[in-house]
């Protein structure tokens, strides 16, 4: 999967999935902020992500993945 | 207007019932069926009361992990009766060992059989001693190939762990040594059926002003900004609450939340999405009077050292659990035993839209099948079973599916995986503050794992009430 493709899809899963406006979803975008996260839907967007890809974000590497940007590094460089 | 409202009458449920009963909070637990006490319920079939899912029960003497959780909930005044020394026997391919009760005595009777592995087995209870969260990341499989070069040996000290789900690619250590630790502290069975202790919980809510309706199956959860006020009843009935505890299973909890707002659907399918752990066969037999003498301990019989791939395919069957029934009149003799072996949803295929008692003549082929290679497993301990054996009762995942509304059958809740234990492993919190979990699909399976649950779940609502 290209990265284009790879922002493409995530950003309609992620508006679909955390039902907030997709036109939040930008690069620089903060996650915790746009999703709404708290410590209990922060799993719920791992497990999104471990769904779709097949890439598991581990304890140590999530406080590194603040931005949109961010996430879609981690899984272009993770996934199987 | 109710301070708790707990949707299921399960172990987990009932002890939440019982100890926020006891801390002066109006309690109400509605439960779906006609009988309370999900697994630990029991049911008489001519003259004799049959179990569902209690057999033994691990750590009760004082001082032990499940002393002081048993004895909040007024549960230590049953008759429990501690087993046999050696209160676990492991037979593979016709060799036999024990374990013994106390971690020194676990490793001195194995390291008999296996001297050269004695340092091993000292490690291994070392362990056991001390898992911490962090070994919810731990592949208990992988932990035990690293710790015994002896393969007939890791086969034997997992032998006992059918209380769990063993899974060689995804059982984490945290679970596995919790099925292991507190029984090898100290073992205990009741003497009587399990609704002694379903009845003894009841007692307490209600001596504490508290209530368990059955025939009260909860449809639809309503929230109104952002918490959960009311649960709207199968019949119409409708409850209001201040907290609401769900013992029932995460998925079909969701069900229940379609019409919540606060629920996005990111949680709906983490929770939906969770596989269910196998189920299990179970022959129930009713014994000839004074045929066969009663044994306090646990038999776990394997054909082959095979015990970590027996869930994975088990027909025929390749292992067997006999759990002897405490004589109630105090004879020497024994009037019921139950053989246990997993049973994976597969083979309940060709019947899940069946109902109980319509099943069909394939079905009671099935069930006689497994009934017959479990006992000729048996017979390696009890020989010449089959003659000493009155009645018979089976059940299935799908008799769990059907009773106790376990999807698939599952018999201890949601799968967890050491790879994902951040996906498998949940929070008593729901996305809705005052609605929490409980349960064996939380955090840990089994009577141990569904107590400390039960205090965490009331310990969210205990704190916030001190706020």
């Amino acid at each position: 999967m290209t990265r284009e493709e790879i922002i493409a899809e995530i950003n309609a899963e992620l508006a679909e999935e955390f039902e907030i406006d997709e036109a939040t979803i930008t690069p620089d975008a903060p996650i915790y902020q746009t999703l709404e996260l708290d410590s209990l839907s922060l799993v719920d967007l791992i497990g999104i992500v471990q769904t779709k890809y097949g890439v598991l974000i581990s304890k140590t590497e999530l406080p590194n993945i603040k931005t949109f940007a961010q996430l879609y590094d981690y899984i272009e460089q993770h996934q199987k | 207007m109710h301070d708790v409202l707990i949707i299921g009458s399960g172990l987990g449920g009932l002890e939440c019932g019982a100890l926020l009963a006891q801390r002066g909070l109006r309690v109400l637990v509605l439960e779906g069926s006609n009988q309370p006490g999900g697994c630990m319920q029991s049911f008489r079939r001519g003259g004799l009361h049959y179990d569902t899912g209690l057999h033994y029960v691990g750590g009760l003497a004082s001082g032990q992990a499940m002393h002081k959780a048993f004895a909040q909930l007024g549960l230590m005044d049953l008759p429990w009766q501690r087993m046999d020394e050696d209160f676990d026997h492991v037979i593979i391919g016709g060799r036999h060992f024990a374990f013994h009760q106390g971690y020194e005595a676990f490793v001195e009777g194995l390291a008999k059989d296996f001297p050269h592995q004695r340092e091993a087995l000292q490690s291994f209870v070392q362990r056991l001693q001390n898992i911490t969260a962090e070994d919810m990341d731990v592949c208990a499989y992988d932990y035990l190939c690293q710790t015994f070069s002896d393969e007939l040996l890791l086969n034997v000290v997992s032998a006992a762990a059918m209380k769990t789900e063993l899974r060689r690619e995804s059982l984490p250590l945290f679970n596995f040594a919790h099925t292991c630790s507190s029984y090898i502290e100290s073992s205990w069975r009741l003497r009587g059926d399990g609704n002694l202790l379903v009845n003894k919980l009841i007692d307490t809510i209600k001596e504490a002003g508290g209530e368990v309706r059955t025939n009260s199956r909860v449809v639809r959860l309503t929230e109104d900004d952002g918490r959960i006020t009311k649960a709207i009843c199968a019949d119409g009935t409708t409850y209001e609450a201040g907290y609401f505890i769900s013992d029932i299973h995460p998925a079909v909890l969701c069900q229940l939340l379609e019409e919540c707002p606060s629920v996005r659907k990111a949680f709906r399918r983490r929770m939906t999405s969770g596989e269910n752990t196998c189920g299990m066969f179970t022959a129930q037999l009713s014994i000839k009077p004074d045929t066969l003498r009663y044994f306090g301990h646990n038999v776990f019989v394997y054909d082959k050292p095979n015990v970590w791939t027996m869930t994975e395919e088990n027909d025929p069957v390749k292992g067997v659990m006999i759990s002897a029934r405490v004589p109630e009149d105090e004879s020497e003799t024994l009037r019921q035993i139950d053989l246990l072996t997993p049973m994976p949803w597969y083979e309940c295929q060709a019947w899940t839209e069946t109902k109980v008692g319509h099943r069909g003549e394939d079905y009671k082929d099935l069930c006689q099948r497994k009934t017959e290679q479990c006992i000729t497993l048996a017979e390696q301990y009890i020989p010449d079973l089959r003659s000493k054996i009155e009645t018979c009762y089976t059940s299935t995942p799908l008799t769990y599916r059907d009773y106790l509304g376990s999807p698939e059958g599952g018999a201890f809740g949601l799968r967890k995986d050491c790879r994902a234990s951040m996906l498998s492993f949940h929070s008593v919190n729901t996305p809705l503050p005052n609605l929490l979990l409980t349960g064996q699909s939380v955090i840990l399976p089994g009577i141990e794992g569904v107590t400390m649950t039960a205090f965490e779940t009331c310990n969210k609502i205990i704190q916030d009430n001190a706020r």
